[in-house]
Protein backbone atom coordinates (compact mmCIF):
# COMPACT_ATOMS: atom_id res chain seq x y z
CA UNK A 1 0.00 0.00 0.00
CA UNK A 2 2.82 2.32 0.92
CA UNK A 3 4.59 1.42 -2.29
CA UNK A 4 1.46 2.35 -4.19
CA UNK A 5 1.29 5.64 -2.32
CA UNK A 6 4.92 6.39 -3.09
CA UNK A 7 4.53 5.53 -6.74
CA UNK A 8 1.44 7.69 -6.98
CA UNK A 9 3.33 10.58 -5.44
CA UNK A 10 6.26 10.09 -7.78
CA UNK A 11 3.95 9.82 -10.78
CA UNK A 12 2.01 12.89 -9.73
CA UNK A 13 5.22 14.85 -9.39
CA UNK A 14 6.51 13.80 -12.78
CA UNK A 15 3.08 14.38 -14.29
CA UNK A 16 3.08 17.89 -12.92
CA UNK A 17 6.38 18.61 -14.53
CA UNK A 18 5.44 16.98 -17.78
CA UNK A 19 2.16 18.84 -17.84
CA UNK A 20 3.59 21.32 -20.27
CA UNK A 21 3.55 18.57 -22.88
CA UNK A 22 4.70 15.00 -22.58
CA UNK A 23 6.46 14.03 -25.72
CA UNK A 24 9.28 11.73 -26.56
CA UNK A 25 12.27 13.93 -27.17
CA UNK A 26 12.91 12.20 -30.52
CA UNK A 27 15.86 12.91 -32.76
CA UNK A 28 17.78 16.10 -32.07
CA UNK A 29 18.51 18.66 -34.73
CA UNK A 30 20.57 17.25 -37.54
CA UNK A 31 24.11 17.56 -36.18
CA UNK A 32 25.52 17.65 -39.70
CA UNK A 33 23.94 21.06 -40.28
CA UNK A 34 25.13 23.15 -37.38
CA UNK A 35 23.25 26.31 -36.58
CA UNK A 36 25.73 29.08 -35.62
CA UNK A 37 23.34 30.47 -32.99
CA UNK A 38 22.94 27.02 -31.45
CA UNK A 39 26.70 26.54 -31.39
CA UNK A 40 27.11 29.88 -29.62
CA UNK A 41 24.48 28.91 -27.05
CA UNK A 42 26.16 25.55 -26.66
CA UNK A 43 29.56 27.10 -25.99
CA UNK A 44 28.10 29.16 -23.17
CA UNK A 45 26.13 26.26 -21.72
CA UNK A 46 29.22 24.04 -21.92
CA UNK A 47 31.22 26.60 -19.95
CA UNK A 48 28.42 27.10 -17.43
CA UNK A 49 27.36 23.53 -16.79
CA UNK A 50 30.37 21.23 -17.13
CA UNK A 51 32.55 23.13 -14.68
CA UNK A 52 29.96 22.76 -11.93
CA UNK A 53 31.42 19.38 -10.96
CA UNK A 54 34.65 18.76 -12.86
CA UNK A 55 37.22 20.28 -15.18
CA UNK A 56 36.02 20.93 -18.69
CA UNK A 57 37.54 18.53 -21.16
CA UNK A 58 38.74 19.93 -24.46
CA UNK A 59 36.33 19.36 -27.38
CA UNK A 60 39.06 17.61 -29.35
CA UNK A 61 39.33 14.85 -26.72
CA UNK A 62 36.36 12.92 -28.11
CA UNK A 63 34.82 12.27 -31.50
CA UNK A 64 31.24 13.13 -32.45
CA UNK A 65 29.67 9.89 -31.27
CA UNK A 66 31.53 9.84 -27.98
CA UNK A 67 30.55 13.42 -27.24
CA UNK A 68 26.95 12.81 -28.18
CA UNK A 69 26.61 9.88 -25.78
CA UNK A 70 28.74 11.38 -23.05
CA UNK A 71 26.71 14.59 -23.02
CA UNK A 72 23.46 12.61 -22.90
CA UNK A 73 24.85 10.86 -19.82
CA UNK A 74 25.39 14.27 -18.24
CA UNK A 75 21.83 15.27 -19.14
CA UNK A 76 20.67 12.63 -16.65
CA UNK A 77 23.47 12.79 -14.10
CA UNK A 78 23.77 16.56 -14.07
CA UNK A 79 20.04 17.28 -14.37
CA UNK A 80 20.62 19.51 -17.39
CA UNK A 81 17.59 20.37 -19.56
CA UNK A 82 17.39 18.58 -22.92
CA UNK A 83 17.39 21.75 -25.05
CA UNK A 84 20.59 22.89 -23.37
CA UNK A 85 22.11 19.46 -23.91
CA UNK A 86 21.42 19.65 -27.66
CA UNK A 87 23.15 23.04 -27.76
CA UNK A 88 26.18 21.59 -25.96
CA UNK A 89 26.27 18.61 -28.31
CA UNK A 90 26.13 20.92 -31.33
CA UNK A 91 28.97 23.02 -29.96
CA UNK A 92 31.24 20.09 -29.09
CA UNK A 93 30.60 18.30 -32.36
CA UNK A 94 31.39 21.47 -34.31
CA UNK A 95 34.52 22.19 -32.28
CA UNK A 96 36.22 18.82 -31.98
CA UNK A 97 37.76 18.68 -35.44
CA UNK A 98 41.53 19.03 -35.39
CA UNK A 99 42.94 21.37 -38.06
CA UNK B 1 41.89 59.39 -57.89
CA UNK B 2 43.80 59.61 -61.18
CA UNK B 3 41.48 62.38 -62.34
CA UNK B 4 42.26 64.49 -59.34
CA UNK B 5 45.97 64.02 -59.84
CA UNK B 6 45.68 65.09 -63.46
CA UNK B 7 43.57 68.04 -62.48
CA UNK B 8 46.06 69.01 -59.85
CA UNK B 9 48.95 68.72 -62.34
CA UNK B 10 47.17 70.75 -65.00
CA UNK B 11 46.20 73.40 -62.50
CA UNK B 12 49.70 73.53 -61.11
CA UNK B 13 51.24 73.96 -64.59
CA UNK B 14 48.60 76.49 -65.56
CA UNK B 15 49.16 78.41 -62.39
CA UNK B 16 52.90 78.31 -62.91
CA UNK B 17 52.58 79.60 -66.50
CA UNK B 18 50.09 82.19 -65.46
CA UNK B 19 52.26 83.39 -62.64
CA UNK B 20 55.35 83.39 -64.88
CA UNK B 21 53.57 85.34 -67.55
CA UNK B 22 52.14 87.75 -65.07
CA UNK B 23 55.42 88.27 -63.30
CA UNK B 24 57.94 88.10 -66.16
CA UNK B 25 56.06 89.93 -68.86
CA UNK B 26 52.50 90.33 -70.07
CA UNK B 27 51.66 90.22 -73.80
CA UNK B 28 52.10 93.46 -75.55
CA UNK B 29 48.57 93.42 -76.75
CA UNK B 30 47.20 93.21 -73.29
CA UNK B 31 46.13 96.14 -71.33
CA UNK B 32 48.76 96.65 -68.66
CA UNK B 33 47.37 95.97 -65.22
CA UNK B 34 48.41 97.82 -62.19
CA UNK B 35 50.59 96.18 -59.53
CA UNK B 36 47.65 96.05 -57.22
CA UNK B 37 45.59 94.16 -59.78
CA UNK B 38 48.41 91.72 -60.35
CA UNK B 39 48.71 91.05 -56.65
CA UNK B 40 44.98 90.46 -56.37
CA UNK B 41 45.10 88.03 -59.28
CA UNK B 42 48.02 86.19 -57.72
CA UNK B 43 46.18 85.94 -54.42
CA UNK B 44 43.05 84.70 -56.20
CA UNK B 45 45.05 82.09 -58.03
CA UNK B 46 46.77 81.04 -54.81
CA UNK B 47 43.41 80.66 -53.11
CA UNK B 48 42.18 78.59 -56.02
CA UNK B 49 45.28 76.44 -55.85
CA UNK B 50 44.81 75.93 -52.09
CA UNK B 51 41.18 74.96 -52.69
CA UNK B 52 42.19 72.21 -55.07
CA UNK B 53 44.96 71.09 -52.73
CA UNK B 54 42.38 70.72 -49.94
CA UNK B 55 40.13 68.67 -52.20
CA UNK B 56 43.02 66.46 -53.14
CA UNK B 57 44.05 65.95 -49.51
CA UNK B 58 40.50 65.07 -48.46
CA UNK B 59 40.21 62.55 -51.24
CA UNK B 60 43.56 61.03 -50.34
CA UNK B 61 42.28 60.43 -46.78
CA UNK B 62 39.10 58.87 -48.13
CA UNK B 63 41.13 56.65 -50.39
CA UNK B 64 43.24 55.42 -47.46
CA UNK B 65 40.12 54.69 -45.44
CA UNK B 66 38.57 52.84 -48.37
CA UNK B 67 41.71 50.76 -48.78
CA UNK B 68 41.61 49.76 -45.08
CA UNK B 69 37.97 48.79 -45.44
CA UNK B 70 38.79 46.68 -48.44
CA UNK B 71 41.51 44.83 -46.51
CA UNK B 72 39.06 44.15 -43.64
CA UNK B 73 36.39 42.96 -46.04
CA UNK B 74 38.89 40.64 -47.66
CA UNK B 75 39.76 39.13 -44.27
CA UNK B 76 36.08 38.63 -43.49
CA UNK B 77 35.55 37.00 -46.83
CA UNK B 78 38.41 34.60 -46.13
CA UNK B 79 36.92 33.77 -42.72
CA UNK B 80 33.50 33.20 -44.25
CA UNK B 81 35.07 30.91 -46.83
CA UNK B 82 36.76 28.88 -44.08
CA UNK B 83 33.48 28.63 -42.14
CA UNK B 84 31.65 27.53 -45.25
CA UNK B 85 34.32 24.91 -45.94
CA UNK B 86 34.06 23.69 -42.35
CA UNK B 87 30.28 23.48 -42.58
CA UNK B 88 30.58 21.66 -45.86
CA UNK B 89 32.97 19.21 -44.23
CA UNK B 90 30.44 18.69 -41.42
CA UNK B 91 27.68 18.05 -43.90
CA UNK B 92 29.71 15.37 -45.56
CA UNK B 93 30.62 13.76 -42.19
CA UNK B 94 29.18 10.32 -41.57
CA UNK B 95 25.83 10.75 -39.81
CA UNK B 96 25.53 9.26 -36.34
CA UNK B 97 23.75 5.95 -36.15
CA UNK B 98 20.59 5.45 -34.09
CA UNK B 99 22.47 3.30 -31.59
CA UNK B 100 25.54 4.94 -30.19
CA UNK B 101 27.89 3.89 -27.43
CA UNK B 102 30.77 5.20 -25.41
CA UNK B 103 33.18 3.61 -22.97
CA UNK B 104 34.12 5.96 -20.16
CA UNK B 105 35.24 5.58 -16.56
CA UNK B 106 38.16 6.27 -14.32
CA UNK B 107 41.12 4.64 -12.64
CA UNK B 108 43.53 5.57 -9.91
CA UNK B 109 46.56 4.26 -8.10
CA UNK B 110 48.60 5.63 -5.26
CA UNK B 111 50.46 5.19 -2.04
CA UNK B 112 49.77 5.90 1.62
CA UNK B 113 52.41 6.68 4.22
CA UNK B 114 51.59 6.80 7.92
CA UNK B 115 53.60 9.38 9.81
CA UNK B 116 52.91 7.97 13.28
CA UNK B 117 53.37 4.25 12.92
CA UNK B 118 51.61 1.63 10.83
CA UNK B 119 52.48 0.22 7.45
CA UNK B 120 53.24 2.35 4.46
CA UNK B 121 51.63 0.88 1.41
CA UNK B 122 51.16 1.20 -2.30
CA UNK B 123 47.56 0.83 -3.34
CA UNK B 124 45.78 0.27 -6.59
CA UNK B 125 42.63 2.17 -5.87
CA UNK B 126 40.03 1.66 -8.52
CA UNK B 127 39.38 0.69 -12.08
CA UNK B 128 35.83 1.72 -12.88
CA UNK B 129 34.75 1.26 -16.49
CA UNK B 130 31.45 2.91 -17.36
CA UNK B 131 29.43 1.72 -20.34
CA UNK B 132 26.99 4.01 -22.12
CA UNK B 133 24.63 2.80 -24.83
CA UNK B 134 22.09 5.17 -26.33
CA UNK B 135 19.20 4.60 -28.73
CA UNK B 136 18.27 7.86 -30.44
CA UNK B 137 17.25 10.42 -27.83
CA UNK B 138 14.86 7.94 -26.30
CA UNK B 139 16.80 5.76 -23.92
CA UNK B 140 20.28 5.35 -22.53
CA UNK B 141 21.69 2.39 -20.64
CA UNK B 142 24.60 3.13 -18.38
CA UNK B 143 26.45 0.83 -16.07
CA UNK B 144 29.57 1.17 -13.94
CA UNK B 145 31.65 -1.68 -12.62
CA UNK B 146 34.19 -1.25 -9.87
CA UNK B 147 37.31 -3.40 -9.73
CA UNK B 148 39.39 -3.21 -6.59
CA UNK B 149 42.19 -5.28 -5.10
CA UNK B 150 41.83 -6.04 -1.42
CA UNK B 151 44.64 -6.27 1.12
CA UNK B 152 45.10 -9.97 0.41
CA UNK B 153 45.43 -9.46 -3.32
CA UNK B 154 41.98 -10.64 -4.29
CA UNK B 155 40.14 -8.77 -6.99
CA UNK B 156 36.77 -7.50 -5.91
CA UNK B 157 34.12 -6.59 -8.43
CA UNK B 158 31.00 -4.59 -7.68
CA UNK B 159 28.21 -3.14 -9.76
CA UNK B 160 28.20 0.53 -8.81
CA UNK B 161 25.13 1.31 -10.86
CA UNK B 162 23.23 0.03 -13.88
CA UNK B 163 20.24 1.98 -15.13
CA UNK B 164 17.96 2.50 -18.07
CA UNK B 165 17.38 6.21 -18.48
CA UNK B 166 14.28 7.18 -20.44
CA UNK B 167 14.55 10.70 -21.86
CA UNK B 168 10.84 11.39 -21.85
CA UNK B 169 10.95 15.17 -21.91
CA UNK B 170 13.53 17.96 -21.99
CA UNK B 171 12.92 18.42 -18.27
CA UNK B 172 12.21 14.84 -17.21
CA UNK B 173 14.15 11.60 -17.29
CA UNK B 174 12.92 8.39 -15.73
CA UNK B 175 15.69 6.21 -14.34
CA UNK B 176 15.12 2.56 -13.43
CA UNK B 177 17.58 0.08 -11.99
CA UNK B 178 20.42 0.48 -9.54
CA UNK B 179 21.40 4.12 -9.35
CA UNK B 180 23.71 6.28 -7.28
CA UNK B 181 21.77 7.82 -4.44
CA UNK B 182 20.66 11.37 -5.22
CA UNK B 183 20.77 12.25 -1.52
CA UNK B 184 23.43 14.93 -1.07
CA UNK B 185 26.02 15.90 -3.68
CA UNK B 186 29.19 13.92 -2.93
CA UNK B 187 28.11 10.41 -3.81
CA UNK B 188 26.35 11.16 -7.04
CA UNK B 189 28.55 13.90 -8.44
CA UNK B 190 31.94 14.05 -6.79
CA UNK B 191 33.09 10.59 -5.74
CA UNK B 192 35.10 9.59 -8.87
CA UNK B 193 38.72 10.11 -7.94
CA UNK B 194 39.51 12.35 -10.89
CA UNK B 195 36.66 14.67 -9.85
CA UNK B 196 37.09 14.48 -6.08
CA UNK B 197 39.68 17.17 -5.32
CA UNK B 198 41.10 15.23 -2.40
CA UNK B 199 40.85 11.77 -3.94
CA UNK B 200 39.32 10.17 -0.86
CA UNK B 201 35.85 10.53 0.64
CA UNK B 202 35.20 12.92 3.52
CA UNK B 203 34.54 11.32 6.91
CA UNK B 204 30.98 9.99 7.00
CA UNK B 205 30.52 10.06 3.23
CA UNK B 206 31.95 6.65 2.42
CA UNK B 207 31.02 3.15 3.54
CA UNK B 208 29.43 2.99 7.01
CA UNK B 209 28.76 6.69 6.71
CA UNK B 210 25.68 8.89 6.87
CA UNK B 211 25.21 9.14 3.11
CA UNK B 212 23.37 6.48 1.09
CA UNK B 213 25.58 5.22 -1.71
CA UNK B 214 23.02 3.67 -4.05
CA UNK B 215 19.44 2.54 -4.40
CA UNK B 216 17.47 0.09 -6.51
CA UNK B 217 14.17 1.42 -7.73
CA UNK B 218 12.77 4.22 -9.85
CA UNK B 219 13.88 7.80 -10.12
CA UNK B 220 12.32 10.81 -11.82
CA UNK B 221 14.77 13.64 -12.37
CA UNK B 222 15.67 16.60 -14.51
CA UNK B 223 16.45 20.27 -14.70
CA UNK B 224 14.34 23.31 -15.54
CA UNK B 225 15.76 26.62 -16.75
CA UNK B 226 14.34 29.73 -15.14
CA UNK B 227 15.03 32.82 -17.18
CA UNK B 228 18.40 33.17 -18.83
CA UNK B 229 20.72 32.10 -16.02
CA UNK B 230 18.83 30.38 -13.20
CA UNK B 231 17.91 26.73 -12.94
CA UNK B 232 16.15 24.27 -10.69
CA UNK B 233 17.09 20.61 -10.67
CA UNK B 234 15.36 17.76 -8.94
CA UNK B 235 15.50 14.02 -8.33
CA UNK B 236 12.70 12.01 -6.72
CA UNK B 237 13.18 8.33 -6.01
CA UNK B 238 11.45 5.25 -4.70
CA UNK B 239 13.57 2.23 -3.87
CA UNK B 240 13.99 -0.92 -1.84
CA UNK B 241 15.73 1.03 0.89
CA UNK B 242 18.51 0.33 3.38
CA UNK B 243 19.03 -2.59 5.74
CA UNK B 244 20.54 -3.11 9.13
CA UNK B 245 24.30 -3.44 9.00
CA UNK B 246 26.80 -4.99 11.33
CA UNK B 247 26.99 -3.95 14.97
CA UNK B 248 23.77 -1.99 14.83
CA UNK B 249 24.78 0.24 11.97
CA UNK B 250 23.04 0.90 8.67
CA UNK B 251 23.77 -0.39 5.19
CA UNK B 252 22.67 2.58 3.12
CA UNK B 253 22.90 1.01 -0.31
CA UNK B 254 20.79 -0.60 -2.97
CA UNK B 255 19.61 -4.13 -2.21
CA UNK B 256 18.18 -6.42 -4.86
CA UNK B 257 15.09 -7.23 -2.82
CA UNK B 258 12.96 -5.31 -0.39
CA UNK B 259 12.80 -7.14 2.91
CA UNK B 260 9.93 -5.12 4.33
CA UNK B 261 6.93 -3.23 3.08
CA UNK B 262 8.53 0.15 3.59
CA UNK B 263 10.04 1.47 0.44
CA UNK B 264 12.63 4.21 0.69
CA UNK B 265 11.25 7.49 -0.63
CA UNK B 266 13.24 10.64 -1.06
CA UNK B 267 15.10 12.98 -3.32
CA UNK B 268 16.95 16.19 -3.70
CA UNK B 269 16.12 19.60 -5.07
CA UNK B 270 18.73 22.12 -6.10
CA UNK B 271 18.52 25.78 -7.06
CA UNK B 272 21.08 27.68 -9.09
CA UNK B 273 20.38 31.44 -9.10
CA UNK B 274 23.45 31.69 -11.34
CA UNK B 275 25.21 28.80 -13.08
CA UNK B 276 28.18 28.81 -10.68
CA UNK B 277 26.29 28.72 -7.39
CA UNK B 278 24.01 25.94 -6.23
CA UNK B 279 22.22 25.20 -3.00
CA UNK B 280 20.45 21.93 -2.47
CA UNK B 281 18.32 20.10 0.04
CA UNK B 282 17.80 16.35 0.40
CA UNK B 283 15.37 14.14 2.27
CA UNK B 284 14.78 10.41 2.49
CA UNK B 285 12.62 8.21 4.66
CA UNK B 286 12.71 4.45 4.92
CA UNK B 287 12.57 1.64 7.44
CA UNK B 288 14.82 -1.25 8.38
CA UNK B 289 14.04 -4.63 9.88
CA UNK B 290 15.91 -5.77 12.95
CA UNK B 291 18.20 -8.74 12.30
CA UNK B 292 16.95 -12.18 13.34
CA UNK B 293 18.76 -13.83 16.22
CA UNK B 294 18.49 -15.57 19.52
CA UNK B 295 17.05 -14.52 22.87
CA UNK B 296 13.68 -13.50 24.21
CA UNK B 297 13.22 -10.36 22.12
CA UNK B 298 11.74 -10.42 18.63
CA UNK B 299 13.21 -8.17 15.95
CA UNK B 300 11.20 -5.03 15.21
CA UNK B 301 11.24 -2.38 12.52
CA UNK B 302 12.93 0.96 12.93
CA UNK B 303 12.32 4.11 10.91
CA UNK B 304 15.14 5.77 9.02
CA UNK B 305 15.11 9.45 8.20
CA UNK B 306 17.79 11.40 6.40
CA UNK B 307 17.94 15.07 5.62
CA UNK B 308 20.74 17.17 4.30
CA UNK B 309 21.83 20.43 2.77
CA UNK B 310 24.62 21.19 0.33
CA UNK B 311 26.11 24.12 -1.51
CA UNK B 312 28.65 24.61 -4.27
CA UNK B 313 30.38 27.72 -5.62
CA UNK B 314 32.39 27.01 -8.75
CA UNK B 315 33.24 30.30 -10.38
CA UNK B 316 36.46 30.55 -12.37
CA UNK B 317 39.39 29.01 -10.48
CA UNK B 318 37.40 28.69 -7.24
CA UNK B 319 35.72 25.48 -6.14
CA UNK B 320 33.93 25.62 -2.80
CA UNK B 321 31.76 22.81 -1.44
CA UNK B 322 29.74 22.31 1.66
CA UNK B 323 27.58 19.39 2.63
CA UNK B 324 25.73 18.28 5.73
CA UNK B 325 23.80 15.08 6.32
CA UNK B 326 21.76 13.98 9.31
CA UNK B 327 20.80 10.32 9.36
CA UNK B 328 18.61 8.87 12.10
CA UNK B 329 17.62 5.26 12.68
CA UNK B 330 14.91 4.86 15.26
CA UNK B 331 15.18 2.51 18.22
CA UNK B 332 14.43 -1.13 17.42
CA UNK B 333 15.06 -4.69 18.49
CA UNK B 334 17.79 -6.32 16.44
CA UNK B 335 20.77 -8.61 16.65
CA UNK B 336 24.05 -6.78 16.04
CA UNK B 337 25.07 -9.59 13.69
CA UNK B 338 22.82 -12.09 11.91
CA UNK B 339 22.14 -14.97 14.33
CA UNK B 340 23.38 -13.12 17.40
CA UNK B 341 21.32 -12.19 20.41
CA UNK B 342 18.47 -9.81 19.72
CA UNK B 343 18.82 -6.65 21.80
CA UNK B 344 16.98 -3.38 22.19
CA UNK B 345 19.11 -0.91 20.22
CA UNK B 346 19.01 2.80 20.94
CA UNK B 347 18.18 5.45 18.43
CA UNK B 348 21.23 5.92 16.18
CA UNK B 349 22.16 9.38 14.95
CA UNK B 350 24.85 9.96 12.30
CA UNK B 351 25.84 13.52 11.46
CA UNK B 352 28.44 14.23 8.82
CA UNK B 353 29.60 17.45 7.24
CA UNK B 354 32.52 18.94 5.40
CA UNK B 355 33.67 22.16 3.82
CA UNK B 356 36.16 22.14 0.98
CA UNK B 357 37.96 24.89 -0.87
CA UNK B 358 40.17 24.53 -3.92
CA UNK B 359 41.80 27.21 -6.05
CA UNK B 360 43.41 26.71 -9.43
CA UNK B 361 46.46 28.94 -9.88
CA UNK B 362 45.83 29.45 -13.59
CA UNK B 363 44.29 32.87 -12.94
CA UNK B 364 47.27 34.36 -11.14
CA UNK B 365 50.29 33.13 -13.03
CA UNK B 366 51.36 32.60 -16.60
CA UNK B 367 53.94 29.95 -15.70
CA UNK B 368 53.01 26.75 -17.58
CA UNK B 369 53.90 24.69 -14.50
CA UNK B 370 52.26 26.81 -11.81
CA UNK B 371 49.06 27.23 -13.83
CA UNK B 372 48.41 23.52 -13.45
CA UNK B 373 48.59 23.54 -9.67
CA UNK B 374 45.53 23.53 -7.45
CA UNK B 375 45.85 23.71 -3.68
CA UNK B 376 42.89 22.30 -1.78
CA UNK B 377 41.83 22.09 1.85
CA UNK B 378 38.95 20.18 3.39
CA UNK B 379 37.74 19.84 6.93
CA UNK B 380 34.90 17.64 8.08
CA UNK B 381 33.38 15.89 11.05
CA UNK B 382 31.50 12.64 11.52
CA UNK B 383 29.51 12.43 14.74
CA UNK B 384 27.82 9.26 15.93
CA UNK B 385 25.54 8.85 18.91
CA UNK B 386 23.47 5.90 20.08
CA UNK B 387 26.03 3.18 19.38
CA UNK B 388 29.27 3.35 21.33
CA UNK B 389 31.11 0.80 19.23
CA UNK B 390 30.42 2.60 15.96
CA UNK B 391 31.22 5.91 17.59
CA UNK B 392 34.55 4.61 18.84
CA UNK B 393 35.41 3.18 15.45
CA UNK B 394 34.29 5.93 13.11
CA UNK B 395 33.46 9.23 14.82
CA UNK B 396 36.20 11.66 13.89
CA UNK B 397 37.27 14.98 12.54
CA UNK B 398 39.25 14.88 9.34
CA UNK B 399 41.55 17.55 7.95
CA UNK B 400 42.96 17.28 4.45
CA UNK B 401 45.47 19.57 2.82
CA UNK B 402 46.41 18.70 -0.72
CA UNK B 403 48.00 19.86 -3.92
CA UNK B 404 46.74 18.75 -7.31
CA UNK B 405 48.81 18.96 -10.47
CA UNK B 406 46.54 18.81 -13.52
CA UNK B 407 48.46 17.12 -16.33
CA UNK B 408 45.29 17.28 -18.45
CA UNK B 409 41.70 18.27 -17.61
CA UNK B 410 40.92 14.72 -16.48
CA UNK B 411 44.38 13.52 -15.46
CA UNK B 412 45.75 14.56 -12.10
CA UNK B 413 48.70 13.74 -9.87
CA UNK B 414 48.23 14.74 -6.25
CA UNK B 415 49.89 14.77 -2.89
CA UNK B 416 47.99 15.27 0.32
CA UNK B 417 48.21 15.29 4.06
CA UNK B 418 45.37 13.85 6.12
CA UNK B 419 44.83 14.06 9.84
CA UNK B 420 42.12 11.97 11.46
CA UNK B 421 41.27 12.66 15.05
CA UNK B 422 39.06 9.97 16.56
CA UNK B 423 36.59 11.59 18.89
CA UNK B 424 36.15 8.89 21.52
CA UNK B 425 39.77 8.04 22.27
CA UNK B 426 41.36 11.24 21.01
CA UNK B 427 43.84 9.30 18.86
CA UNK B 428 45.33 11.16 15.90
CA UNK B 429 46.23 9.38 12.72
CA UNK B 430 48.39 11.22 10.21
CA UNK B 431 48.79 10.16 6.61
CA UNK B 432 50.63 11.30 3.51
CA UNK B 433 48.65 10.36 0.42
CA UNK B 434 49.95 10.14 -3.14
CA UNK B 435 47.60 9.45 -6.00
CA UNK B 436 47.31 9.60 -9.76
CA UNK B 437 43.78 9.58 -11.15
CA UNK B 438 42.55 9.53 -14.72
CA UNK B 439 39.02 10.04 -15.98
CA UNK B 440 38.46 8.72 -19.48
Amino acid sequence: MKLLKNLVLASAFSGLIMGSGLVLAGDPADPSRPDPAQIARGAKAWADQCGRCHNMRAPAELNDEDWYVSVTHMRVRGNIPGDMIRDIQAFLMASNKKE
Amino acid sequence: MQGFKKLFTVLSISTFIALSVLILGPPLAAQEPTNQELLERIEALEEELQYFRDILEANTEKATEARERAVAAEAKAEEATRTAESAAASRTARPLSDTKWHLAGYADAGAMFRTNGGDDTFAFGHFNPVFHFQYKDIVMFEGELEFEIDEDGKTEVALEYATLNFLVHDNVSIVVGKFLSPIGQFQERLHPTWINKIGYAPAGFGHDGAQPSSEIGVQVRGGISIGKRSMVNYAVMVGNGPRMGHEGGLELEGFGRDDNQNKAFGGRIGFLPVPYFEIGGSYMKAAVNGLEGTGALMPTTGKVKIWGADAAYTRGPWDFRFEYLNTVRGALNSAEEEGGEVEALDRLVLKAWYVQLAYRLSEITSSPFLRRLEPVVRYGKFNISGNHHLEEENAQTRLNIGLNYWIAPSLVARIGYEQRKFLVEGIKEKLILLQAAYGF
